[in-house]
């Protein structure tokens, strides 16, 4: 049992849950103190030793129904697969199991008295020699179960039972109870079988989860942004949270560390004075690091869509490390969204943002009225902690690209930062007018997936204010 | 400590505590491992009454450090007893005095009242708070470290150390280890996350709001006066309350104090006009208070 606990903490890990070693073996050991006697128990020892935030535990849920079987639902399956039990049947078989000269298999043995989980620790332990772990697609199943079943001696079985009919004839027995007996010792053999097949079926369940956890981390936040469909963009959200923890998680420990400074010469000397001169108590200066302003404007337009909302997402759970996050999104009309933020809770904002906001969604891209709009109407607001991030693909549909409004803009605030979904080989060709916004932005990336896009915004968070520019 | 899961969810039931088998688990675990339970989980869903029934039922001692912003070590774990030792020095100035009369030096005077130090510093001038107190006990006690998560990082990483050897080194005293590892209940309403290696030593229990079986017999324990027929209502009430969406949601602490007030107010069921007048026992914020009131047939409907 142990083994196959370690195992499933190991998929845990795999699924982002970490787990230290002493852990582990506190699991080990709170699974030796309560036994396998009660799922439910059993799994409470697991989770408390093993889980320690409580978002994990949804997941651990998940991978526990895999990887332990639920015993008791499978004893009653079992019952059902066997009908109604006869209770002198059972009697008389047990009364002839126990009698001497009666040397049986262990199968056999196994098969007449066995509980479900002897039998699942058998099944296990051949599937090991039987090469599971290469189970890879569902079409193996059936080869995998015979590949497991034909490693029992089922000979020795037949012959087993072929004896057993033979003394329970000897003995008198009438047909009638003969048949009923014949019936119970092939639907227990049906039973285990079928279980072979099920323990096939679950282990290639467990593995198709991994591989998904996995393809959801990597290749999803590899994918390219505009490519996503829906059920891709709901898996997102998760992937985008965690990354804004990740970033957060750093940061906290950076402003940790900035706690230190130098010496601070004149508060040491003033509270010296309390101490006849001596310095007892010694101040440090510390470096205030000003946290910027964030206003982030959206291009909505449904080339950009998903860009944009895992951006507003982003920057949303980061909130904490900028002192102002104000947004606007625009398809030419430009508005303020930032109040959505404040009355809904963030998906909904994000939601409203894309699609309910007061302007024009069914028109063209029009970068240049947008910026232009928005010197006319915010300049005021601008100062010189306010970075701006402008996420658009730059593609203006021919229309004046104003260049003039971002570089008006540009010269209020700290910086502007533009993130491109296009590809970099794309940028002024056509339509786009990327080559025309870049000189007034201090920094254009491409960012067509949430990778690179975590990656923008980790820099933003760590370094961009401290250059102090 | 138990003997079994089965064994705690009866004494914490003859300690007047619904425990679920959950909690029973995750108890027995911890006096079996020797390791601190840390609880966390919305406010007042018993997560420091289970640790006074714990130390009810096993026959602990309590001892309880209550953490806030600005706790310190020096309140946490022990302080010296200043102004004590100031009045004693005065008090003894003569015979200090007779002590180095005779002293043929200064550096002589000095290293005899050296000698004496101890006298100073030693047990009698220090005021153990909690956590010195946990170690120092003669017997096991429990050990309930209230809202960890209001204290400072700092402080946890120094718990941690205190909670990893149970041992605490004074300085001018030496190392005094603990005679018996007490059983450490934390609680945190996760206002910050906590650090991993505070988690890592702990054995994790999240409680939540009780399902509405759970709920109704803890209301039957603590209010037995309540009828059974309103106690049902109660229940049924509050679990469509938790159900809408409000900035804080009645715990488990608010619905007993509800049923306290309705029967005190001698009600049989649960008429609108009653709810309303002591609906701000159960929910605190005035726009959650308004929203509830608005939606008050849906949340008296059967």
């Amino acid at each position: 049992m142990d083994q196959r606990i370690l195992e499933f903490i190991g998929d845990l890990r795999r699924a982002e849950i970490r787990i230290s070693p002493s852990e582990a073996l506190d699991a080990l050991s709170a699974s030796a103190e309560i036994g396998l006697s009660d799922r439910d128990t059993f799994r409470t020892a697991l989770a408390s030793t093993l889980i320690k935030e409580s978002r994990d535990l949804a997941t651990f849920e998940r991978l526990f129904n895999l990887y332990f079987l639920d015993l008791q639902a499978l004893g009653e399956g079992l019952q059902k697969a066997l009908g109604p039990e006869d209770p002198r049947v059972r009697d008389l078989l047990e009364q002839l199991l126990g009698e001497e000269g009666m040397e049986l298999d262990d199968l056999t043995e196994l098969l007449l008295r066995g509980q479900g989980s002897e039998m699942e620790m058998a099944i296990r332990a051949s599937g090991r020699g039987a090469g599971l772990e290469r189970l890879m697609y569902f079409l193996q199943v059936g080869f995998f179960s015979r590949r497991i079943a034909d490693s029992f001696d089922w000979s020795a079985v037949e012959a087993d039972l072929e004896r057993l009919m033979k003394v329970l004839e000897e003995r008198g027995l009438d047909p009638g109870q003969l048949a009923r007996i014949r019936n119970y010792l092939e639907l227990r053999l049906e039973a285990f079988k079928r279980m072979i097949r099920q323990h096939v079926e679950r282990e290639l369940e467990r593995r198709a989860w991994r591989q998904g956890e996995k393809l959801t981390r990597e290749v999803l936040s590899d994918k390219p942004l505009f490519a996503l469909t829906a059920d891709e963009v709901a898996q997102m959200k998760n992937v985008v949270a965690r990354l804004a923890r990740k970033i957060k998680d750093a940061l906290a420990l950076r402003q940790r560390q900035e706690q230190r400074g130098r010496l601070d010469t004149r508060r040491t000397t003033r509270k010296s004075l309390q101490y006849g001169g001596v310095p007892m108590e010694i101040y440090l200066k510390r470096r205030h690091r000003e946290k910027p302003k964030l206003i982030t404007i959206c291009d909505v337009s449904d080339s950009v869509r998903n860009a944009s909302r895992f951006m507003l997402q982003l920057v949303w759970n980061l909130q904490e490390c900028f002192s102002r996050v104000r947004s606007y999104a625009f398809v030419s009309e430009i508005a303020e969204v930032t109040q959505a933020f404040n009355t809904y809770p963030v998906e909904r904002a994000i939601e409203w943002a894309l699609k309910g906001a007061p302007i024009d969604y069914h028109c063209r891209s029009d970068f240049g009225y947008a910026f232009s709009r928005f010197a006319r109407t915010e300049l005021d607001s601008l100062d010189r902690k306010t970075t701006i991030l402008v996420l658009g693909d730059a593609r203006n549909n021919y229309n004046d690209p104003q260049a003039w409004a971002l570089r008006l803009i540009r010269e209020r605030v700290k910086g502007i930062i533009w993130l491109n979904p296009e590809g970099q080989w794309g940028w002024g060709i056509g339509d786009s007018v990327m080559p025309m916004y870049a000189p007034s932005c201090d920094y254009v990336r491409e960012c067509r997936t949430i990778a690179q896009l975590g990656e923008v915004v980790d820099n933003l968070v760590h370094h961009w204010w401290r250059k102090g520019r | 400590m138990f003997q079994s899961v089965e064994e705690v969810q009866e004494r914490f039931r003859e300690g007047r505590y619904i425990a679920s088998r959950r909690v029973a688990t995750v108890v027995f675990l911890a006096a079996r491992m020797g390791r601190p339970v840390l609880i966390e989980g919305p406010a007042g869903v018993g997560k420091t009454e289970l640790a006074k029934t714990l130390s009810e039922v096993s026959g602990r001692p309590l001892i309880r450090l209550q953490c806030y912003e600005g706790l310190d070590e020096g309140k946490a774990l022990y302080e010296w007893k200043y102004a004590k030792q100031l009045l004693y020095t005065q008090l003894l100035r003569e015979r200090i005095g007779e002590l180095i009369a005779d002293a043929p030096s200064l550096p002589d005077a000095v290293a005899r009242i050296a000698g004496q130090e101890d006298a100073f510093f030693s047990f009698r001038f220090l005021s153990p708070r909690p956590l010195l107190q946990a170690i120092l006990a003669t017997e096991p006690v429990v050990l309930l470290v209230d809202e960890i998560d209001k204290a400072e990082p700092e402080f946890e990483a120094f718990l941690l150390e205190v909670l990893s050897d149970f041992q605490v080194s004074v300085p001018e005293l030496g190392t005094v280890g603990a005679r018996h590892i007490p059983f450490v209940v934390l609680t945190s309403n996760n206002a910050r996350e906590l650090s991993d290696g505070l988690k890592r030593r702990c054995l994790h229990l999240f409680i939540d709001f009780p399902a509405p079986a759970d709920e109704l017999a803890i209301i039957r324990l603590k209010v037995p006066e309540v009828p059974a027929e309103l106690a049902k209502a109660v229940v049924n009430a509050v679990q469509k309350i938790r159900a809408m969406d409000l900035r804080k949601l009645p715990s488990v602490s608010e619905s007993l104090d509800w049923a306290r007030s309705l029967v005190i107010l001698n009600a049989r069921e649960l008429d609108p006009a009653i709810v309303e007048s002591t609906l701000s026992m159960l929910v605190k914020h005035e726009k959650d208070l308004e929203r509830v009131k608005g939606a008050l047939d849906k949340v008296l409907a059967d």
